[in-house]
């Protein structure tokens, strides 16, 4: 893109405290032949909010998969919150108990209750005793605004409830970065709102996100920048200001104007 | 016709049915009731009048045979249809086990219905303990078998055992209901001790028998520890809980072992008692087994997934009557010389074991394909190691999935036992041949007698379970956990 100057696609300029949280370098991601991911780079600064939009098989999910290694990258660097990715066990749980993240479909395990998918984690991670596993539980229920669910299975509650339950599974393990894979894209309308205002709260609250999601209401609010994604690229980065106002790119415009 | 039904329903829905918001009534009389399902049409009345006749005819020919029987033979081997050449002056050995077991059944059952009664009203889902009229319709087989074989009996004395055992089922099972929610959490551990315990009773003490307690004592001790907080987690802890446990096991073996060896093993074990008691271990050994074999097919581990892979498809490739032969004539050909040659029952059971181990491995299998990537992403994300994820919420999934499936394998396991007498067991189904070649029966054609009063056996039970597993699929389809 070095012809096309005027683009700013450098999304290494953090933002939040200014301490670098998450550090990708030169990053690529292969699928047997295919390119998902091509040459990232990209920093993620302590309580700072991105959110990352793209069209469909851009390669939002696969990037942020790649931060906790759901998936291996193949070239390059990751460094999140001071420790190096790498085939290392040790290291890949160190960095995954840090890391919190929260997916499009729940994931919230069925045979467990509200109260256990909570507690599970940090009980079996972190060796925390169960009743304190439990108070914070029920503070975090207390939070995300739920606490008369505890006992009840996921599913018997709704989308909206359950996804907020998986925020606060992700919460439980007191993470450092939270990593959101469109988190109300499997949401009825009327539960999307319930669940982006759990989000701007933890947002309010200092926590460093990185969003995959087309709510641009919310980006709008609380992202302090907006990465846009295309083809396993990062094709334009800015402030969501610059996204409703003036996008340069043409596939950024292309897009924004499907979306909005 | 509102009339009628307002007597059959309670207050709150006959009014109900008074406001006209409840859906409308679906009964017939049944004369209407047999129009429509039987004589609705042409083909259908001719078929409804063929298959009456058949039956009609089955019945008579039925009663003709079953009045000109003679059933001598059944009341001459009662007690060696139900428990083989077991001696007689022993007889309060299967009665003492069966009691033992009943107590053992009762109390589990009571207790984990009320397990499962709390955890639904805690989560405010409508539940109530079950009566006596449901587990009559679930158990109906069983029950009514049980007092077919007794009425063969030439005593009272299995009589009044029987009523005896009726009264401690539902006795120990109210009882279990009851207990506190401390001791109902332990009621698996109770149930499986008083089962090895009904066992020991029927052998006298072995040292199989002892490891069998040792074993239950110390997975006992661990769930207990693991409750423990104080203890130190991680690998130290599990050092330190394991030692306490095997200390705990191993006293549990020696004081067992204390007590005289009085009885006889299980040479003399036979009859129906055999047939339940090897498909009972066999599938309870088979599953753990069978469930690191599904696993072990599918880990990254090029030698535990070969060695799964090969042990499952010989198992799987080979008919259960050769295996069983194999263990009987050469397997102790491979022992080393000095080695007491094991008894019949313990080399079929392990055979057994191994057999259903691997079918269980390719149940378990579908089931561990059936979790989604998600479940197991959603854990790893948390921090959680490849082994927790797996224990913690793969298989708890997976196994639920395949209940059903794990019924059935455990019916065919309980009518395979009748194999068991190609390698000389006395199981149930030879006794009808023994029985047919005793001096007093030989060449009196009673084969057909012996023949029905086993099939009548096997049936009670096998449709028992088949009928709970369809409860139980049910229930876990309907529920939520
Ligand atoms: N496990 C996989 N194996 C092979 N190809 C994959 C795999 N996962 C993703 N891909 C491919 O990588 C590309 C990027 O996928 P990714 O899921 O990251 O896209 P996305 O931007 O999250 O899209 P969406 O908005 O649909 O979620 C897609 O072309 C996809 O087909
Ligand atoms: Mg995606």
């Amino acid at each position: 893109m070095s012809e096309t100057k005027a683009i700013n696609s450098d999304a290494t300029q953090v933002g939040g405290t200014g301490r670098v949280m998450i550090d990708v370098v030169n990053m690529d991601k292969f699928f047997g032949d295919f390119q998902a991911l091509k040459n990232i780079n990209m920093k993620v600064g302590e309580q700072e909010v991105v959110v990352v939009i793209g069209p469909s098989g851009s390669g939002k999910s696969t990037l942020i998969r790649c931060i906790n290694r759901l998936e291996r990258h193949d070239r390059g660097s990751i460094v999140v919150d001071g420790v190096e990715l790498s085939d290392d066990i040790k290291a890949i749980q160190n960095i995954r108990r840090e890391t919190g993240m929260v997916f499009q479909s729940f994931n919230l395990f069925p045979h467990l209750s509200v109260l256990d998918n909570i507690t599970l984690a940090p009980r079996n991670v972190r060796n925390i005793p169960k009743a304190e596993a439990e108070a914070t539980a029920m503070e975090l229920l207390e939070r995300v605004k739920i606490p008369d669910q505890a006992r009840k299975f996921p599913g018997q509650m709704s989308g909206g409830q359950q996804q907020r339950v998986a925020i606060a599974r992700s919460l439980a393990m007191k993470p450092k970065v939270i990593l959101f894979d469109e988190p109300t894209s499997a949401l009825d309308p009327e539960m999307i709102k319930e669940v982006l205002d759990t989000m701007k709260d933890l947002a309010t609250e200092g926590m460093t996100m990185i969003c995959v999601t087309h709510e641009m209401g919310f980006a709008r609010e609380v992202a302090d920048r907006v990465v846009f994604m295309a083809d396993g690229e990062i094709v334009e980065v800015g402030t969501p200001e610059h996204f409703f106002t003036n996008p340069e790119e043409e596939r950024t415009q292309l897009f924004l104007s499907q979306i909005l | 016709m509102a009339g009628k039904d307002a007597m059959y329903l309670g207050d709150d829905i006959t009014a109900a049915l008074a406001t006209d918001s409840s859906p409308p009534s679906t009964k017939l009389s049944p004369a209407d009731w047999a129009k429509k399902n039987l004589f609705s049409s042409g083909v259908n009345s001719l078929l409804t009048i063929v298959v009456g006749l058949a039956a009609l005819a089955l019945l008579w020919f039925g009663l003709n045979w079953v009045i000109s029987a003679d059933f001598e033979i059944i009341r001459a081997n009662l007690r060696i249809f139900m428990i083989g050449q077991f001696p007689k002056e022993e007889l309060w050995r299967p009665w003492t086990s069966a009691y033992v077991l009943i107590l053992g059944a009762g109390l589990t059952t009571g207790a984990l219905a009320r397990n499962s009664h709390e955890l639904d009203l805690s989560q405010e889902i409508e539940s109530h303990k079950e009566g006596w009229g449901s587990m009559l319709r679930r158990f109906w087989p069983v029950l009514l078998v049980s007092i077919f074989f007794v009425s063969f009996a030439r005593t009272l004395l299995p009589f009044i055992g029987l009523a005896g055992a009726f009264a401690l089922i539902v006795v120990a099972r109210e009882i279990g209901w009851r207990m506190p929610a401390a001791i109902r959490e332990r009621a698996i551990f109770i149930g499986v001790a008083l089962f090895i315990v009904s066992m020991l009773v029927i052998a006298g003490t072995s040292r199989l028998g002892g490891y069998a307690l040792g074993l239950v004592a110390f997975l006992w001790m661990m769930s207990e520890l693991s409750r423990v907080d104080s203890l130190p987690k991680g690998f130290a802890g599990t050092l330190i809980r394991s030692g306490i446990a095997l200390v705990v096991a191993a006293m549990v073996a020696i004081i067992q072992n204390l007590i005289p060896h009085d009885g006889f093993g299980w040479e003399n074990w036979g009859g129906l008692h055999i047939s339940l008691f090897t498909a009972v271990v066999g599938i309870s050994l088979g599953m753990p087994f069978g469930i690191l074999l599904a696993l072990g097919r599918k880990s990254d581990l090029p030698v535990l997934k070969t060695a799964s892979v090969i042990f499952i498809e010989f198992v799987r490739g080979v008919p259960l009557i050769s295996l069983l032969l194999f263990s009987n004539l050469m397997l102790p050909l491979f022992l080393p010389i000095d080695f007491e040659r094991p008894a019949d029952l313990t080399l079929a059971i392990i055979v057994i074991t191994g057999f259903s181990a691997a079918y269980i491995a390719e149940i378990v299998r579908g089931g561990l394909q059936a979790v989604p990537k998600g479940q197991t992403e959603a854990a790893q994300a948390s921090g959680m190691s490849a082994a927790s994820v797996q224990r913690l919420i793969v298989l708890p999934q997976a196994l639920r999935a395949v209940i059903p499936a794990m019924v059935g394998q455990f019916i065919a396991l309980f009518k395979d036992t009748s194999l068991l007498s190609i390698i000389g067991i006395l199981e149930f189904l030879r006794v009808s041949d023994t029985s047919n070649s005793q001096q007093a029966f030989v060449g009196k054609g009673l084969a057909s007698v012996t023949y029905l009063f086993v099939a009548i056996g096997y049936w009670a039970f096998a449709y028992t379970m088949s009928k709970e597993s369809r409860r139980l699929e049910a229930k876990l389809g309907v529920g939520h956990r």
